[in-house]
């Protein structure tokens, strides 16, 4: 991994297309600023897990005969 | 073709009714073909099974059935990857997980399944914003509903 220090006001430039501002520092928190184009998707990586975390119990978890159970000639009318 | 699934044997499927995802559901990026099938006839939740794995499967719903202003806005890079040029084209699925032997079920509204129905070109987003929970409680609704079908059924006779 490649580690650098970074002040306030100062950025990480990637690839030509991509800017990491530093915009504020407070405390254990640290507030950036993304630049990148419309077809990079940015996302907090806890989101990301989070959401990979919960398809796995959608995948797992989920029975028929449970579903069958529960969800049988449901629906929302 | 027929498709071999862990939940309900072999099943037969039309190549045109086969869902691709340019990147897999997050978590199972390596599978990128599903088909939907139906849970039941006449009820609102479908089978997201995977024609490459058998034993994955995600129950999905149409949101719009139980949230009525649920927006999903897709960035350009995601719209350009679903080949998608009209909303109109557009379906949007969210994937419900069934735990504790039915007592908790709830939906993903974060990361809604948007297929393009014209090219039959799905993929699982994720909202940036994060009005909309990963876990969307559904119990109390389904019970309520089923109160009303149970209503219905008890007028009837």
């Amino acid at each position: 991994m490649l580690v650098l220090a970074r002040k306030v006001g100062q950025s990480i430039v990637i690839n030509d297309n991509i800017e990491i501002l530093v915009i504020e520092v407070r405390g254990d928190q640290v507030r950036l600023g993304i630049e990148a184009p419309r077809t990079i998707p940015v996302h907090r990586k806890e989101l990301l897990e989070q959401i990979r975390a919960e398809n796995v119990n959608a995948a797992t978890d989920t029975d028929v005969e449970t579903v069958a159970k529960v969800l049988n000639d449901l629906t929302f009318d | 073709m027929k498709v071999q699934t862990s939940r309900f044997g072999e099943i037969e499927v039309e190549d045109s009714s086969v869902i691709r995802m340019p990147r897999g559901p997050v978590g199972f990026e390596q599978y990128t073909q599903f088909v939907a099938v139906e849970h039941r006839p006449d009820t609102d939740f479908h089978w997201l099974q995977s024609t490459e794995e058998p034993s994955l499967a995600f129950v999905v719903v149409d949101p719009s059935k139980f949230y009525t202003d649920y927006e999903v806005e897709i960035s350009d890079a995601d719209a350009e990857k679903l080949g998608l040029a009209s909303e109109d084209d557009a379906s949007v699925m969210v994937v419900v997980s069934v735990a504790k032997g039915g007592e908790e079920i709830t939906a993903n509204l974060a990361a809604p399944v948007v297929i393009n129905m014209k090219e039959m070109l799905g993929l699982q987003v994720i909202l940036q914003d994060n009005r909309y929970p990963i876990k969307h409680p559904l119990v109390a609704i389904i019970q309520k509903c089923a109160e009303k079908t149970e209503q219905t059924t008890v007028k009837a006779a």
